[in-house]
C-alpha cells in the first residue's frame, strides 16, 4: 500500500520507499512476467528446434524462402524501435511529456514498420512457396513461433498506443472524458496514416521496379498520397496542446514498465532471429 | 534371497498371478526386479528406523494438558547442525546404495548384450487400437501370388526359449505399450518413433501381456500372450506358420452335420476365461495346434463362404484364401491362438460366436463394429457392421452395414477354428 | 459515502487536489462493504481466500464423487456399472478435477487469507488483479465441467491428454465434439489465472514485507508461497505452449503432433512434464509450508533447522525442473537420458528427506499437544514418507520399467497426494479456522473424522501398491477374476467409501462450527506468527498498525517483549495518523467483468466460433481499459483514532 509521501522534492526513478526492496511494485511484477514469458518463448524456439532436428519428408529448405536481408532490416528496425523506448522513459521521467510523446510515437512506428514488413513476408511465403501452418511442420512451427512473437509485439503496440492517448488526458477533467474520443482518432487518424504512406511506398517501389515513371505514379496513386498529406495535416492538429495535462514524472514508472515489457519483446526476437533464420544458413546447411 | 521370496508368501498371494512381476521368467524382468529389491530393502530399513524415532517423539513427548495449564514452553532449540549434516550424509549413502546396481541394470536391460547378439532373436510388435500385430523380420514367407514377405500374426507373440529375443516396437495410431511382466518392464509403442526393448524366457512357458498406456476406448480390453517353445518346436511352429492357410473340403454332396447351440444373450463385459485352460495354459495352447476332433467339412465350407459374402475378407488376411485386407488383425492361423479379441476371450466356439456376432459388447469402440474407413466425400468404403453419422456421432442404418446370421455366426466359428 | 475519485496518487508526489469533478458511473468504484455485490467486486485478499476455499472445496467433493464411481466399477472384476467410455471420462475428470480445481485452489486459499497476515500487509500488491485470477479460476472451472450439461460430454484422453490421443481424429465423436477443446481451453484459462496470481504473491512477498522482516524471518510458509508462486510461473508456459500446439492441431491444420505430417508425439510428453513435474511440486510445498506452521504451534518449541528447511525448499523447486522425463523412464529415451534423470530423481530426495528429519527434530524435546490440526499433520508425516518411498522406488528406471503405468503409480501418488498434500489443507483449515471464522471445530469430531479419513485412506491405496506389482495397469476400466487382482479391488473400494464417509464428517464438522461452533478465543493456539496477533476474524485492513517485527516468529517475541511491543506501536499509531490514515483499496467490477468476457471468448473459440471469440476477447480488453481508467481508487482509515471505532473516511 503505497503511503503518503508528503515531500515536494523531486522524484527518486530508481528507489521507491514504500516498497521492501525499493524496487517499484510494477516493475518487480513486470519483471516476473518477463521470466514466465521467456519459459514460454523458450518452449516455442525448442519446439521449432526439435522439428528441425527432426525434419519430416518433405520438409522444404527454408533457405529457398526467407528473405534475409529483408528480416534483417526489419530486425535492425525493431531494435532501433527499442531506442526510441528508452527515449521516452528517459524524456518521461524528466517530465518532459512532449519528447516523452515523440518517442512514444517513434515506438509505435518502428514497431508497426517491423510487423509491416513481416505481415508483407508471410503473405509472400503463403503466395510464392505455399508455406502456410498446414503445409509442412517447418510452417507449423515458423508460423506459431514468429506469429506469437508478433501478437506480443502487436499488443505491445496497442498499450504503446493506449499510453499515448492517456498522456493527453487534461489536468482539468470538468470537460468530461470527450479527450478519451479525441485521442482515439487521433490514433485512427495516424493508422491510416501509415497504412496509406505504406501503401502508396510500396506502389512506389512496385512502380519503380516496373519501371514507370513519376507521372504514372501521381496519376494512379494520386489519391493515396495526398490522403496521406491529409492525414498528417489532421494528425498535427490533433496533437496541438489544449491545456495542462494529467501526465508527468509521476506516470513515469508505467512508462518504464512498458519498457521492460518492449525490450523483451526485442530480445526475444533477438534470439528468434538467429535460430529461426540465420542457423539455417550456419548449422543446418 | 530366501527372506526375500517369502514377501509373494507373507502377502497372502496378492503378489501371485499371471502378470505377476514377482513370479519372474527372465533375466530382464528379473533383474529389475532385484533392482526393486534394493530399493524395497533400504526404504523399509529407513522407514523402521525413522519411523521408530517418530512414533517414540510422538508418545515420549505428548503432553495431555490443554493449552492454558501448561507450565513454561520447552527450551527453544533451533536445531543441531551436526544432526542435519549426518543425516543429509547418511540419506546420500544410502542413494548411492541404491544408484549402483540401478546404473548397471539400465544398461543390462536396455538391449541384448553385446555377446548374445549373435543368437539373438528379432519380432517386431506394432501396436494398433486395439490389438497387437506381430511381425517376424526373419521369417520370409511365401505369398500366394508370388513373392514373399515377413511372416505376420496378431495377439499371441510365439518366441523360442531360451534365447535373447529383441522385440522392435512401433504404432500405426496413438501410443501403446509392449509389457509382459513376467518377462520384461515395459517399453512404449510410440507412432513416429522406433522403440525396441529385449527380453527372454528362460524356460518354454505361456505368458501374460496387457498394453500399458492409455490408448482410448478399449485400452483396458487390449491384451496379449507370449508363447515361448522350445527350439525343435518353434521350428515346427514357424514351418507351419509359413504355410498358405489350412484348407478343409467336403465331398459336393456334404450336408451339415452340426447341431446348433443357442448362447442365449451375452452381457456386456462379460468374462471370457476358464479354469481348465488356466490350469495348463501351455499344454492347452500346444492342444489347439492340432484340427478339433469332428470338424464338420461342410460347415467349414460354409463359413469360407461367408467369409467373403459378410466382407471379412476385406479387412483380415487369410494367406493362401480369400482374405486380403491388412485393416484387421492376420487369421491365416487363429484357429491355434488359445484366445480371441488380442488376449482378451479364451478361443471357445461361444467366446468365438459372441465376438463376431456381438463385437460391441466384447470390445467397446471397436472398429471390426464401427466404419472406419469414409473417403473425403462421404462415401463408405469399408463397411462395419454399423455406421455412425458423422455430424451427430449417432448410428444409421445403412445398406452396406455386415449382418451375421446364427447360421452365418456357425459356420463362421467352424472355418476360424479350423484354420490351425 | 461518497467515493468518487477526488485525489490522485502518485509515487513519490502529491498532485494538488483538484475541485471535485463529477465522474460518471462507469468509473465510480463499487463501495459495498456487505452483501453479493461486495463479494462480486471484493479487491480483499481474506475474502478472495474464501472465495477459492468453497470453490475448491465444492470442487474437492465433485472429485470424490468421480473416485468412488471409479471405484464401484472396479469393486468386481468384468462389471458393467458404468461403459468404459464413461470410465475414461470419469478418471480424467478425477484427476483434472483434483489437481487444478480442488489441490491448487486451496493452495491459493491459503496463500491469499494467510500470507499477507503473516508479513504484516494489508492486502497483497495488486489487489483487483488478485481478484481477477479468482474470476479466472472460476471460468475455468465451469469451462471444464460444462461436458456434463452438453452433448459433447466431457473430455476421456486422460489428464496428461498424451498426443495423438487429442487430435481431431481420436478425439471426436462426432463433427461438433467440443469435449476435447473444452479441457484445452479450461487449463489454459486456469493457467493464466494461476500465473497471474503467483506473480501477485511474488511481489506481495518480496515488496510488502513489514519493517524488520527480513527474508530469513518469513514464516515458513510465506517462504513456501514464494517458491510454489515461482514454480507456477516458470512451468506453465510449457504446458501452455503444449497446448497451444493442440490447439494449432486441432484447429488450424498444424502437424505438431499429427503423425501424418512428421508430428512427434514424444514432444508432448515432454513439454508436459516440463510443466508436470513442478506441479506436483507446486501441489506439495504449500502442504509442507502449513505442516511446518502447525508442528511448532503445537509442539510450543520452533521449527527445527529453519533454514536448512527453506533451502530444501528452494533446492527442491529447483531441481524440480530437472527431473521431468522420469515419467516418461518407458519411451526409449536412451541409457544416458534415463540414467541422468535417475540420479536426479534421487538426488531431490535428499532435500525431500531433510524436511521429514527437520519435522521430527521439531517435535523431538517438545510439548505435543494433541489437536486435530496435530494429528493430520502427524499422519502427514508417516503417509508422506511412505509416498516417498514410493517414489524413490519408481527413480530406479529398472524398476520402474514393471511399475510404470501400474497401479503401484497409483498408490504411490495418492499417498504423496492425499496423505501428503490433503493431509496437510485438512490440517490447515482446522488449525487457520478459528482465526477466519472465530469459531473452534469440535475436537471430538475432527478426531474422528482425522481416523476415518486417516483409515480409509489407508484401506484404500496400501493394498494398490500389491495390484501393482501384480501386473494390473492404470487407466483400465475392467479385469478379469483370474488375473489375483479381485479381492484387493474390492478391498480398496470399500476403503474409498469409507474415506468417503470420513470427508463427509469432517465437512459436516465443518459447516456445523461455522454456524454453531464454539466462540474462539483470541490466539487459540499460542501461535508463533503474526496471523495470531490480530483479533479474530481479522478486519478489512488487518492490522491497526503495521508491526515491526523483531525475529523470527514474530508474535512469539511479541508475547514475550509485550512492553517494548506496545510502544513501538503507539509511536506507529501517531505516525500513520499523522499520514492520514490507512489508505485501503475500493473494489471494482472490472475483475469479474474481464474474467467474463474471457469465458465467452474461451467458449466460442471451443465451438471454432473465432468471430464469437473476438467479440469475447474484445470485452474482456474493454474490461481490462476500464480497470485501468476507473483509477486507483481508495479509502481511509483510522482504527487508532481516539473516539473513532475504525470508521472510513475520506
Amino acid at each position: 500500500m503505497s503511503s503518503h509521501a508528503a515531500t515536494a522534492g523531486p522524484t527518486d526513478h530508481h528507489h521507491d520507499a514504500s516498497t521492501s526492496t525499493g524496487i517499484p511494485n510494477k516493475k518487480l511484477f513486470m519483471w516476473g512476467f518477463l521470466a514466465s514469458d521467456c519459459m514460454f518463448f523458450g518452449a516455442l524456439i525448442a519446439t521449432h528446434l526439435i522439428y528441425r532436428l527432426h525434419p519430416p519428408v518433405g520438409t522444404p529448405d527454408p533457405r529457398d524462402i526467407f528473405a534475409i536481408e529483408l528480416t534483417s532490416g526489419s530486425t535492425f528496425v525493431l531494435l532501433m524501435s527499442s531506442l526510441l523506448m528508452a527515449l521516452a522513459v528517459n524524456a518521461c521521467q524528466q517530465g518532459n511529456v512532449a519528447t516523452t510523446r515523440k518517442m512514444l510515437l517513434g515506438t509505435i512506428v518502428f514497431g508497426l514498420i517491423f510487423l509491416g514488413v513481416q505481415v508483407y513476408e508471410f503473405i509472400h511465403f503463403v503466395h510464392a512457396y505455399g508455406l502456410t501452418t498446414s503445409s509442412s511442420l517447418f510452417g507449423s512451427t515458423f508460423y506459431t513461433l514468429t506469429g506469437t512473437h508478433g501478437v506480443h509485439v502487436a499488443l505491445g503496440i496497442l498499450w504503446l498506443a493506449l499510453m499515448y492517448i492517456r498522456s493527453f488526458k487534461p489536468r482539468d477533467d470538468s470537460a468530461g472524458q470527450g479527450w478519451i474520443l479525441r485521442g482515439f482518432f487521433h490514433f485512427l487518424t495516424f493508422t491510416a496514416m501509415v497504412v496509406l504512406s505504406l501503401y502508396t511506398l510500396l506502389a512506389l517501389v512496385h512502380g519503380y521496379e516496373a519501371g514507370n515513371g513519376l507521372a504514372y505514379f501521381f496519376s494512379n496513386h494520386f489519391l493515396a498520397f495526398f490522403g496521406c498529406i491529409a492525414l498528417l495535416g489532421g494528425l498535427i492538429w490533433f496533437a496541438k496542446p489544449r491545456g495542462p495535462v494529467d501526465f508527468g514524472e509521476a506516470n513515469a514508472i508505467d512508462v518504464e514498465s512498458m519498457g521492460l515489457y518492449w525490450h523483451f519483446v526485442d530480445v526475444v526476437w533477438i534470439v528468434i532471429f538467429p535460430v529461426v533464420y540465420l542457423l539455417e544458413y550456419v548449422v543446418l546447411s | 534371497m530366501l527372506f526375500v521370496a517369502l514377501i509373494p508368501l507373507l502377502s497372502g498371494g496378492w503378489l501371485s498371478g499371471p502378470q505377476s512381476t514377482f513370479e519372474t521368467e527372465g533375466p530382464v524382468a528379473k533383474t529389475q526386479l532385484d533392482v526393486f529389491y534394493v530399493t524395497l530393502w533400504v526404504t523399509v530399513i529407513i522407514f523402521i528406523v525413522v519411523g521408530a524415532v517418530l512414533a517414540y517423539t510422538t508418545l515420549k513427548f505428548r503432553t495431555d494438558k490443554p493449552l492454558d495449564e501448561l507450565p513454561e514452553p520447552p527450551p527453544q532449540g533451533h536445531g543441531n547442525p551436526l544432526v542435519e549434516l549426518s543425516l543429509i550424509a547418511a540419506s546420500i549413502l544410502a542413494l548411492v546404495f541404491i544408484a549402483v546396481p540401478t546404473l548397471r541394470a539400465i544398461w543390462y536391460t536396455y538391449d541384448v548384450p553385446e555377446d548374445q547378439q549373435d543368437i539373438a532373436y528379432e519380432v517386431t510388435a506394432i501396436g494398433y487400437q486395439w490389438w497387437f500385430k506381430f511381425e517376424y523380420p526373419m521369417e520370409m514367407t511365401p505369398q500366394p501370388f508370388g513373392g514373399e514377405a515377413p511372416l505376420i500374426t496378431a495377439n499371441e507373440l510365439v518366441i523360442p526359449a531360451g534365447r535373447p529375443v529383441r522385440v522392435n516396437l512401433r504404432s500405426v495410431d496413438v501410443i501403446h505399450s509392449f509389457w509382459v511382466p513376467k518377462l520384461a518392464g515395459k517399453v512404449d509403442m510410440i507412432p513416429n518413433r522406433g522403440n525396441h526393448l529385449w527380453l527372454q524366457a528362460d524356460e518354454p512357458g505361456y505368458f501374460w501381456g496387457q498394453c500399458a498406456e492409455f490408448c482410448g476406448e478399449s485400452h483396458a480390453l487390449m491384451r496379449f500372450r507370449v508363447i515361448a517353445l522350445a527350439e525343435p518346436e518353434f521350428e515346427a511352429w514357424l514351418e507351419n506358420q509359413k504355410t498358405l492357410a489350412r484348407t478343409v473340403t467336403a465331398p459336393d454332396d456334404a450336408m451339415i452335420t452340426t447341431d446348433y447351440v443357442d448362447y442365449g444373450t451375452f452381457r456386456a463385459n462379460q468374462p471370457g476365461w476358464s479354469e481348465e485352460f488356466d490350469a495348463d495354459p501351455l499344454g492347452n495352447w500346444k492342444a489347439l495346434q492340432e484340427p478339433n476332433a469332428g470338424e464338420d467339412a461342410a460347415l467349414i465350407e460354409a463359413g469360407r463362404r461367408y467369409f467373403v459374402e459378410n466382407r471379412c475378407a476385406g479387412c483380415h488376411v487369410v494367406r493362401g484364401h480369400e482374405g486380403m485386407g491388412a485393416l484387421g488383425p492376420d487369421l491365416t492361423r487363429i484357429g491355434a491362438r488359445s484366445t480371441i479379441a488380442a488376449g482378451l476371450l479364451e478361443n471357445t466356439p461361444e467366446n468365438l460366436y459372441r465376438w463376431i456376432t456381438e463385437p460391441e459388447g466384447v470390445k467397446p469402440g471397436n472398429f471390426m463394429y464401427h466404419t472406419r474407413i469414409v473417403a473425403p466425400d462421404g462415401m463408405v468404403t469399408m463397411p462395419g457392421y454399423v455406421m455412425r453419422d458423422p455430424a451427430t456421432g449417432d448410428v444409421i442404418e445403412s445398406p452396406g452395414d455386415i449382418k451375421i446370421t446364427p447360421e452365418e455366426g456357425h459356420a463362421l466359428v467352424a472355418y476360424l477354428n479350423s484354420l490351425k | 459515502m461518497d467515493q468518487s475519485l477526488t485525489k490522485n496518487e502518485f509515487i513519490g508526489t502529491e498532485v494538488e487536489q483538484t475541485q471535485e469533478a463529477k465522474r460518471s458511473w462507469l468509473f465510480t468504484r463499487p463501495d459495498h462493504k456487505t452483501g453479493l455485490v461486495n463479494w462480486l467486486t471484493t479487491v480483499d485478499h481474506k475474502r478472495i481466500g474464501i472465495l477459492y476455499g468453497i470453490s475448491a472445496l465444492f470442487f474437492f467433493l465433485v472429485g470424490g464423487v468421480e473416485a468412488l464411481v471409479i471405484r464401484l466399477q472396479l469393486a468386481v472384476p468384468n462389471n458393467d456399472f458404468i461403459s468404459a467410455q464413461t470410465y475414461n471420462e470419469m478418471f480424467t475428470m478425477h484427476a483434472t478435477t483434483m489437481i487444478f480445481l480442488a489441490v491448487m485452489p486451496l493452495g491459493a486459499a491459503f496463500f491469499n487469507y494467510i500470507m499477507p497476515l503473516q508479513i504484516g500487509a494489508r492486502d497483497v500488491a495488486f489487489p483487483r488483479l488478485n481478484g481477477f485470477a479468482y474470476w479466472l479460476f472460476l471460468v475455468g472451472a465451469i469451462i471444464l465441467n460444462l461436458g456434463f450439461f452438453v452433448k459433447s460430454g466431457l473430455p476421456d484422453m486422460g489428464w496428461f491428454g498424451y498426443a495423438p490421443l487429442t487430435s481431431t481424429a481420436f478425439s471426436s465423436e462426432f463433427a461438433g465434439d467440443m469435449s476435447t477443446d473444452m479441457w484445452i481451453m479450461g487449463l489454459q484459462v486456469l493457467g493464466v489465472s494461476s500465473v497471474i496470481g503467483s506473480l501477485n504473491f511474488i511481489v506481495t512477498i518480496i515488496n510488502m514485507r513489514a519493517p524488520g522482516l527480513t527474508m530469513m524471518r518469513l514464516p515458513v510458509f510465506t517462504w513456501m508461497t514464494l517458491f510454489t508462486s515461482f514454480l507456477i510461473i516458470l512451468a506453465f508456459p510449457a504446458i501452455t505452449i503444449a497446448l497451444v500446439n493442440v490447439m494449432m492441431d486441432r484447429n488450424f491444420g498444424t502437424h505438431f503432433f499429427e503423425v501424418s505430417g512428421g508430428g512427434l508425439p514424444i514432444l508432448w510428453q515432454h513439454l508436459f512434464w516440463v510443466f508436470g513435474h513442478p506441479e506436483v511440486y507446486i501441489l506439495i510445498l504449500p502442504a509442507m509450508g502449513i505442516i511446518s506452521e502447525i508442528l511448532p504451534t503445537f509442539a510450543r518449541k520452533p521449527l527445527f533447522g529453519y533454514p536448512i528447511v527453506v533451502f530444501s525448499g528452494a533446492l527442491i523447486g529447483l531441481l524440480g525442473f530437472g527431473v521431468w522425463a522420469h515419467h516418461m523412464f518407458t519411451t526409449g529415451m536412451g541409457t544416458v537420458a534415463t540414467a541422468a534423470f535417475t540420479l536426479a530423481t534421487m538426488a531431490i530426495a535428499v532435500p525431500t528427506g531433510v524436511k521429514i528429519f527437520n519435522w521430527i527434530g521439531t517435535l523431538w524435546k517438545g510439548q505435543l499437544i494433541m489437536t486435530t490440526p496435530m494429528m493430520f499433520a502427524l499422519g502427514f508425516i508417516w503417509m508422506f514418507m511412505m509416498g516417498g518411498f514410493s517414489g524413490i522406488m519408481h527413480s530406479a528406471a529398472p524398476a520402474d520399467a514393471q511399475q510404470h503405468d501400474s497401479y503401484f503409480v497409483v498408490a504411490h501418488f495418492h499417498y504423496v497426494l492425499i496423505g501428503g498434500s490433503v493431509f496437510a489443507l485438512l490440517a490447515g483449515i482446522h488449525y487457520w479456522f478459528p482465526l477466519m471464522f472465530a469459531r473452534k471445530i469440535p475436537e471430538f469430531w475432527g478426531k474422528l473424522s482425522f481416523w476415518v479419513i486417516f483409515g480409509g485412506f489407508n484401506i484404500t491405496f496400501f493394498p494398490l501398491h500389491f495390484v501393482g506389482l501384480n501386473g494390473m495397469p492404470r487407466r483400465v476400466f475392467t479385469y478379469d477374476d483370474n488375473m489375483g487382482w479381485s479381492s484387493i479391488n474390492m478391498i480398496a473400494t470399500i476403503g474409498a467409501f469409507i474415506l468417503g464417509i470420513g470427508i463427509a464428517i469432517y465437512f459436516g464438522v465443518m459447516i456445523y462450527s461455522y454456524y454453531k461452533g464454539e466462540k474462539a478465543k483470541r490466539d487459540p493456539w499460542g501461535g508463533r506468527t503474526l496471523e495470531w496477533s490480530l483479533p479474530i476474524p481479522p478486519p478489512p485492513h488487518n492490522f491497526d498498525v503495521t508491526p515491526t517485527v523483531h525475529a523470527r516468529d514474530a508474535f512469539w517475541y511479541e508475547k514475550h517483549h509485550k512492553a517494548e511491543i506496545a510502544a513501538e506501536n503507539a509511536k506507529k499509531a501517531v505516525d500513520d495518523e499523522a499520514h492520514g490514515g490507512i489508505h485501503m483499496p475500493s473494489n471494482s467490477w472490472f475483475p469479474i467483468i474481464s474474467a467474463a468476457g474471457m469465458l465467452f471468448a474461451a467458449l466460442m473459440f471451443c465451438n471454432h466460433s473465432y468471430l464469437g471469440a473476438m467479440a469475447g476477447a474484445v470485452i474482456m480488453f474493454f474490461g481490462i481499459w476500464m480497470w485501468s481508467v476507473e483509477g486507483p481508487g481508495g479509502y481511509h482509515l483510522h482504527p487508532t483514532k481516539k473516539g473513532d471505532d475504525a470508521n472510513a473516511s475520506h
